[in-house]
């Protein structure tokens, strides 16, 4: 009896510890993914280019730590400054240029925008990969967790970032006027909201979220590399689709489940197929609720 | 009660979440004749119109198609039964010419067979060719000749009207039904297009119209049916229903009946 | 210089053939399919282990066969054909436009991390590889590859024939109303899914059949070979080129892979920084996508208009008009917009 309860107690340890460590990247993975879908709800636009926000606000944080010695929160700051500065140049450099077009054609557009950011940043910064000199901190065991303080971190201040997110959404004019402008853009405009200040606010605030997701996310792996960002696109949009696109708090949903599920998984199989389950997460959400799970209402046949 | 029943509706029920959109509707639209479906705002013809075309499905009741049950059949296969539908706005084939936008309105989907559009590409080309004189005369007949290589996209909101009159004509089906071809229409053009129904009834369709031009209505339709609330509340020629006081209430949105 | 000048044309004449599958995806049906690359994938990596014969340890792989290689083509074709009738009827039933795309995108991916990780299939990351020339054994090494830049050449110019041939058909007529409003299309009888499913597997057979000459022309295929992120340089083709025109598509491919073959080519990439080359050929090739899609979308040879032949001279004025702008979407569409109009 008793050689078999420690072993139970052995798998359990193990299955808490990778929950724990899953609870950390679907943190980060919220934030992303929250400002992923906040650029489609004000610019309905799927912005390929979305990792590479993340990819520039890693490297921005990195450029501070190794070349200027900054402390952890300055290079956070500026991560989070990058971000925003790429979002806004995004939106005004492509986005606003294929207002007009097709979704598809806006979507084609940022894939180029995604080649162009990716490379640029292989040249600045190489194909190798680079990590800041920060501190992992050390270990703790919370409940049944073990964490390390960096990882506590990431988690409370991505926790403080969604609460930020929250009173910008709900309590402040932007927030209001975003709402308005996802609904229905040109009635918005036609009721005196400045629609296209707004787009760019939001798109600032998306990226800067952004930008601080790649650097927390970049501070947790340990590494940076110029398409780190590239697989968290997939992850974002899959959390985003999942949830609801275009609804920040069904896509926060979506996010912690998608966390949870690939961190189980990942006890199980290696981390590699853990991308796999995600994918294949992403594909059966979208056949059997297209509008994401945490958006009420039938399952419609999705077309624009 | 002469013709034949060729749409009949049979408690036909619809809604969305909460919201009811066709309650209880039942109605039958005689062959050859052509009718009116007038209503307020939110009346339910829209869905009534999707309901029986086969773009959202009822939540009860039947609906039968020239003596067959249609509900549970794709938009397309309802339609290869001889039934054509409009849509608010025209809904042109952007990209493809006038001419080709014609053609495809023909259906005549044997030809479309990938197989044989490998293997006999030449005759089928013929087989086009041989449509042109006939097609140029009906778009003629729509003053579209002149228009017939251009790109779609680029007509006037009227010839997209007419350009959909022309497809229909092509099509030759048993039944029509036309979502408000008013709709944006000046006096001239609205001319036409009365024109242009009385033409398809004469070849043969019969015609279900939803308009809110009410002079239009009375000019161009036999019979008319009004809808309120999801269901009809009367059935008759339009000058039998002008004194129907549920239809004037309906119309002037007097709730205290 | 002239075996340099084989090889680029020879990759240009390949892949100018997955051009034209994706195209007729893409261009015709109006579905932006993002995991093409892999059905290219498959049928190089499917022919290949069809032909160098059984896995010796430590490489591992399925099937090992020694097969013929233009019969292990022909199966390679099948096999793609079939799988992507899977990920066709997944992603074609009810989802479109962006929503088809991600799909696609997340499907490709994860093909990608399975196909890396998952060695018994293809020898994951390290690939399969056994240089073969199918008709090496009776040709000098020169004159062999002439003779395979030869046999791809016949091979585009029949897929041409048979593209075009199907692109002015009624059946690609059929296929662009589809694309141009599916609702009006079924008004008409047309069965939506059946027609873009069809050209799906249509454009994924030519995929893999472009693999099954890509496999022969590299010899070796691991996953660093088909990112699938290297779709992009296509559909860069076929934006140049223009979309929907099976002419314009193999200009297209030409265009792209000669000249920025060339271009990369005089670039100084020091050896200490052997990604600038390629880096930039990327840049550029996301340069060429925004700015074709944002000033001239129809591309270079815009898509043919059916017309009854009586007016020449509009179509070839189009040469040097720009192309019409796109209207604003119809109120119906938004009412199916997912987001905007979900009905409660």
């Amino acid at each position: 009896m008793e050689p078999m309860l420690r072993s139970v107690s052995g798998d359990m340890s193990i299955f808490w510890i990778s929950l724990g460590m899953g609870l950390a990247v679907a943190a980060i993975l919220a934030l992303s993914a929250v400002a992923f879908t906040l650029e489609y709800a004000v610019s309905n636009v799927v912005n390929l280019a979305h990792g590479e926000v993340l990819t520039i606000g890693a490297y921005a944080a990195y450029v501070s730590d190794t070349n200027f010695h900054q402390n952890l929160y300055v290079c956070a700051m500026i991560a989070t400054i990058f971000g925003a500065l790429a979002g806004t140049a995004l939106n005004f450099g492509l986005i606003e240029r294929f207002r007009n077009q097709k979704p598809l054609s806006t979507l084609i557009a940022t894939l180029g925008a995604s080649l162009i950011l990716q490379n640029l940043l292989l040249i600045g910064f190489g194909g190798a990969s680079v990590s800041y000199g920060f501190a992992q901190g050390s270990l703790l065991h919370v409940g049944p967790f073990l964490w390390t303080t960096l990882t506590i971190r990431v988690m409370l201040s991505a926790v403080v970032v969604a609460g930020l997110m929250y009173i910008l959404l709900q309590r402040t004019r932007l927030g209001k006027a975003l709402r308005a402008v996802s609904q229905n853009r040109e009635l918005a405009q036609v009721s005196g909201i400045p629609a296209r200040s707004v787009v760019m606010q939001t798109w600032a605030v998306a990226g800067a979220i952004s930008g601080f997701a790649g650097f927390l996310y970049g501070e947790t792996i340990g590494t940076i590399t110029p398409t780190v960002g590239n697989g968290f696109l997939l992850l974002s949009i899959t959390a985003a689709v999942g949830g609801g696109l275009g609804r920040p708090y069904a896509t926060l949903g979506g996010a912690v489940v998608l966390g949870l599920v690939m961190s189980i998984a990942g006890t199980y199989t290696s981390s590699a197929y853990q991308l796999v389950f995600a994918f294949g997460f992403l594909v059966v959400m979208l056949l059997i609720k297209p509008n994401g799970m945490f958006v009420r209402g039938r399952a419609l046949t999705v077309r624009a | 009660m002469s013709a034949t029943a060729l749409l009949e509706i049979e408690s036909l029920s619809k809604s969305f979440g909460g919201v009811v959109a066709v309650s209880d509707c039942t109605m039958t639209i005689r062959e050859g004749s052509v009718v009116g479906l007038i209503g307020p705002n939110g009346a339910g013809k829209s869905s009534v119109i999707d309901l029986v075309s086969g773009f959202e499905q009822p939540s009860s009741g039947s609906v039968r198609f020239a003596g067959v049950d249609v509900v549970g059949k794709r938009p397309d296969q309802i339609s290869r039964m001889g039934m054509i539908r409009t849509f608010q706005t025209p809904r042109e084939w952007r990209d493809l010419s006038v001419l080709d936008n014609v053609r495809v309105g023909r259906s005549d989907l044997e030809r479309e067979s990938l197989w044989r559009s490998l293997t006999s590409a030449r005759r089928l080309r013929r087989q086009d060719a041989l449509d042109t004189e006939e097609l140029r005369e009906l778009m003629a007949h729509y003053h579209l000749d002149e228009l017939r290589n251009d790109r779609a996209v680029g007509l006037s909101g009227g010839q997209k009207r007419l350009l959909e009159f022309a497809r229909i004509a092509s099509a030759k089906p048993r039944l029509t039904i036309l979502d408000e071809p008013m709709g944006g229409v000046n006096p001239v053009l609205g001319e036409r297009i009365g024109e242009a129904i009385r033409e398809l009834k004469k070849a043969g369709s019969t015609v279900v119209v939803v308009e809110h031009n009410l002079p239009f209505v009375e000019k161009t339709c036999d019979e008319v049916i009004v809808m309120d609330l999801g269901s009809v509340i009367a059935q008759g020629r339009f000058d039998e229903l002008r004194d129907n006081k549920r239809v004037v209430d309906a119309y002037l949105g007097n709730d205290d009946e | 210089m002239l075996q340099y000048w084989t090889a680029i044309l020879t990759e240009a004449t390949i892949f100018g053939v997955l051009a034209l599958g994706i195209d007729m995806i893409w261009g015709w049906a109006g579905d932006f399919d993002l995991s093409a690359y892999a059905y290219f994938a498959l049928g190089v990596y499917m022919t290949i282990i069809m032909t160098v014969g059984k896995a010796k340890a430590p490489v591992e792989y399925v099937l090992g066969w020694r097969l013929p290689y233009l019969l292990a083509v022909v199966i390679a074709v099948v096999v793609v054909v079939a799988f992507a009738s899977i990920i066709g009827a997944i992603a074609l039933r009810n989802l479109r436009d962006v929503y088809f795309s991600i799909t696609t995108f997340g499907a490709v991916w994860a093909i990608y991390y399975l196909v890396e990780n998952f060695t018994p299939l293809f020898n994951g990351y390290n690939g399969v590889f056994g240089l073969f020339d199918p008709m090496g054994q009776h040709l000098s090494y020169n004159a062999y590859h002439y003779f395979f830049f030869a046999f791809c050449l016949l091979v585009l110019f029949l897929v041409y024939l048979l593209v075009q041939r199907l692109s002015t058909s009624p059946f690609g007529r059929m296929v662009r109303a589809v694309r141009d409003d599916e609702r009006a299309a079924s008004v008409y009888g047309r069965n939506v899914f059946w027609a873009k499913y069809r050209t799906y597997l249509f454009g994924a057979g030519l995929a893999g059949l472009s693999g099954g000459l890509f496999a022969a022309y590299i010899g070796a295929f691991n996953p660093l070979d088909w990112k699938p992120t290297e779709i992009f340089v296509l559909y860069a083709a076929i934006l140049v080129g223009g979309r929907g025109n099976p002419r314009g598509v193999v200009l297209g491919s030409f265009i792209v892979y000669v000249g920025f073959v060339e271009m990369t080519r005089y670039i100084p990439s020091p050896a200490a920084r052997p990604e600038l080359g390629p880096a930039l050929r990327q840049i550029l090739i996301g340069l060429l996508i925004i700015l074709m899609l944002k000033f001239r979308p129809s591309g270079l040879l815009p898509e043919r208009l059916g017309t009854d032949g009586t007016s020449v001279q509009r179509s070839w004025r189009r040469w040097f008009t720009r192309s019409r702008r796109l209207p604003d979407p119809r109120p119906d569409d938004v009412a199916s917009d997912p987001v905007i109009g979900v009905e409660s």
